[in-house]
């Protein structure tokens, strides 16, 4: 955990001026032994270069109608032609052709509604991303699955529709003058003078009016229904682990409490609660959850199978948060309980203010490498016949005219996990060094 | 991959148990896929010629052709359909939990699944037979000449079975290398990691099409299992079983009176014999024991085709065909030295 505090302190220390070739010889070339493993590494990263380049690039098939065409006009190199008539299946999945804007449209709207978060001059950061996690879900499942909105949802729809152009809104505000929504509102209506509980009243009227005229301007709003059966490729991939994302950290932090209660019920069943989880191999889990559970329900009652597996991956995942949680509090010194203790504060105060900053902070390289375990993880959803990103590329190797391209399609896939996986690392490291408050 | 295996077989036990409570069902598949109107039939992982996803994530194959026909026979649309991809491992557990209406999925028809599954066969719409390809440059002529042989073979299924019940029979010491996935499998036997692989012909087939050089290699003449394929539904529901059958029969009986879907409205309009008649709804009520509306067998031919233009469109030589000769193989017609028969329809 110490290690997490190096790169800040380097980055506190003036760079040194490199010269090339001092720490070429300095780190590659500093003894014989060195040398001779330096050509043989070189050399290596020149057979797997050249050969890549030989069979991506040199050799491949750029446009083709099959895969037999790809095979006349060069059998030794990639047929990329098959990869790009298949590149939005691989995306999208079974979504039909007519609705994919949909979820491009989702996207959007989610990147712009997380995008103050990473703005510097808008303020509370906590409330915009409470209002994504907890109003995002239904606007945007309204949004892939369609068809009819039941009052709750059209509720919730309106709510998320109110708070998507608040925080835009209110990112405007903040960016150019550094001031939020709520006060201009006030300045604007000439009401800024007015006592707090006043104030607060103003607002949250307002804001219901937002909501009512947004009902009413979702009333029209309809989309065909869209099967889950047809949801797939990598969008599906991002569905199931973003909503185990999301839900695994909450989850995990009440769990990791829950195991460290004075309170034995509490404790107990929490404990049984993450060890069966926990034991069990997700594989199994998903087995379990979609063809043993229809088992013990009535007769024609069929669950919704991407629920179940959600559900799935959720509780799987909320168990490995869980013990990642409770070794972060595990690191906090007796003395900062004690601390919180006597300056008075409650139990939930202290967790909220003294300990799960500090232990979050060091959970950070474990939290992210869990959650790209648990993206890397849903691929297992293949196996209970959900088309996510690999099975897209299984089937592209199956289609008869593209029969056997199935290297090009792999090559892709990885392509597309590394980039995720690889920013999540990246933006996991940001973090770090940005939380790193202490000069250990 | 151990992990699988053990989930499925607890998973295919549970199955059975369940088929006692669920046997016994209030109300029959055929009113259940009425009230839902949409039919869940149910297939494989994608595998040429019989189940596919095109690019654009539609199905297409055979025994999706089946589960259209059905969908057309009892809903009047072959697009009220959902088509469900199980693994080979869950494909009897779904069946018994309710999940799939009727399974259409290259599953062979042995006594065993027939009686200790809690499922009926139907009908047998494709006859497949394990089989052996090796290079050409082998120079190997029979599959008894593979003595001491590596052969290359998919894990898992009824395949690995007959390679060791053929090898034990003709005393050949074949070492058998198994793979999961039919692509690695392709691969290792190019790079000559296996002296042969040994597949369903239909599979081997559709393999050999693949390769960069089909002309060099080539599939030997033994076909060494019978492999009956055809749709089976749940046991002890006797009218959903009668018209998944008679669906089949009805691809079958359409290629053999001459009608397709390009002549079946005039063959309705001004039916050339009592037969074509009957069938197509025009004269009798054959539909009436089915539960059926009476163009049911108009629907199937006139949405899906007959049995020979599936096989044409999926088997054969068609654009999204995997290529197999069709003349003088079981399943051309009886009338053309074929095992393909149907029962009279009257």
């Amino acid at each position: 955990m110490v290690a997490a505090a190096e790169p800040g302190i380097s980055a506190q220390q003036p760079k040194e001026k490199v010269d090339p070739i001092r720490w070429l010889k300095e780190n590659l070339f500093s003894t014989w032994y060195n040398v001779i493993l330096t050509a043989l590494g070189l050399y290596i990263i020149y057979l797997v270069a050249a050969g890549l380049y030989q069979w991506g690039i040199a050799d491949a098939v750029w446009v083709a109608e099959t895969r037999r065409e790809c095979l006349d006009k060069n059998p030794n190199g990639a047929c990329w032609a098959g990869v790009f008539a298949w590149f939005e299946g691989f995306i999208y999945g079974r979504y039909p052709l007519d609705e994919r804007w949909r979820i491009n449209f989702g996207v959007i709207v989610l990147v712009l509604w997380m995008v103050p978060l990473w703005l510097p001059r808008v303020q509370g950061k906590i409330g915009i991303a409470a209002s994504v996690v907890a109003f995002y879900p239904f606007f945007a499942g309204y949004l892939f699955m369609g068809g009819d909105k039941s009052l709750f949802l059209q509720v919730m729809v309106s709510i998320a529709i109110v708070s998507f152009i608040g925080v835009i809104v209110h990112a405007v505000i903040g960016v150019t003058s550094g001031g939020s929504l709520a006060r201009t509102l006030l300045r604007l209506t000439g009401v800024s003078g007015a006592g707090d509980k006043l104030q607060r009243n103003l607002l949250i009227i307002a804001a219901l009016a937002a909501v009512a005229i947004a009902f009413m301007a979702q009333a029209q709003w309809e989309v065909p229904t869209v099967s889950w059966v047809r949801w797939g490729g990598l969008f599906l991939t991002l569905v199931i682990s973003g909503i185990g994302i999301t839900t695994a950290l909450p989850a995990g932090i009440v769990l990791a409490l829950g195991r460290r209660s004075q309170l034995p019920v509490i404790r107990v069943l929490c404990t049984t609660f993450i060890e069966v989880f926990r034991s069990v191999p997700l594989i199994t889990i998903l087995f379990m959850a979609t063809t043993m559970f229809p088992l013990f329900l009535p007769e024609g009652f069929t669950l919704n199978k991407l629920v179940q597996v959600i559900v799935a991956v959720c509780l799987f995942a909320a168990c490995y948060m869980a013990e990642i949680v409770r070794g972060g509090l595990q690191a906090i010194p007796k003395g900062q309980y004690e601390a919180a203790h006597a300056m008075g504060l409650g139990y939930w105060r202290m967790m909220g203010f003294i300990i799960m900053p500090q232990a979050l902070k060091f959970m950070i390289p474990n939290i992210v490498g869990n959650l790209i375990g648990l993206l890397k993880d849903t691929t297992l959803v293949t196996i209970i016949g959900l088309f996510d990103i690999l099975n897209m590329i299984q089937a592209a190797s199956q289609d008869v005219p593209w029969r056997g391209l199935h290297k090009e399609p792999m090559f892709v896939g990885a392509l597309i996990f590394f980039i995720i996986c690889f920013s999540m690392s990246k933006y996991s490291q940001h973090l770090e060094r940005k939380l790193n408050t202490d000069h250990r | 991959m151990k992990l699988v295996k053990f989930a499925a077989a607890f998973a295919a036990a549970a199955g059975m148990l369940a088929v006692g409570t669920t046997g016994a069902s209030a109300e029959s598949t055929l009113e259940i896929v009425k009230k839902r109107d949409i039919l869940r039939c149910q297939v494989g992982k994608p595998s040429p010629g019989f189940y596919n996803l095109d690019a654009q994530g539609n199905w297409y194959g055979s025994d999706v052709a089946v589960c259209q026909a059905i969908a057309a026979a009892v809903l009047g649309d072959k697009n009220k359909l959902e088509i469900q991809s199980v693994s080979t491992q869950a494909r009897f557990t779904a069946m018994a939990n309710g999940e799939s209406d009727v399974l259409s999925r290259t599953t062979t028809w042995t006594l065993l699944r027939d009686t200790q599954l809690g499922l009926d066969f139907t009908a047998i719409n494709f006859y497949d037979g394990q089989g052996f390809m090796v290079p050409k440059g082998s120079g190997i002529k029979s599959a008894l000449e593979l003595k001491g042989a590596t052969v290359c073979v998919l894990t898992g299924t009824t395949t690995e079975l007959n390679l060791a019940d053929y090898n034990r029979k003709n005393n050949l010491k074949i070492q058998a290398v198994t793979f999961e996935d039919n692509n690695v499998r392709d691969d290792t036997y190019l790079q000559g990691g296996c002296d042969a692989i040994t597949n369903d012909k239909s599979g081997l087939a559709s393999s050999k099409a693949k390769f960069a050089n089909p002309g060099e290699h080539v599939i030997l003449p033994e076909t060494i299992s019978k492999e009956p394929l055809g749709p089976v539904v749940r046991q002890n529901d006797s009218q959903w079983m009668d018209i998944v059958k008679w669906t089949v029969y009805a691809l079958i009986n359409a290629e053999e009176l001459g009608i397709n879907s390009k002549n079946v409205d005039e063959m309705r309009k001004n039916p050339p014999n009592p037969s074509v008649g009957r069938m197509l709804g025009a004269e009798g009520n054959l539909e009436k024991g089915l539960g059926l509306s009476k163009d049911w067998a108009y629907n199937v031919i006139k949405q899906v085709g007959n049995y020979g233009e599936v096989y044409e469109a999926y088997m054969g030589g068609g654009k999204l065909g995997i290529g197999i000769d069709r003349a003088g193989s079981p399943n051309a017609l009886w009338t053309q030295g074929g095992l393909q028969y149907s029962p009279p329809f009257r």
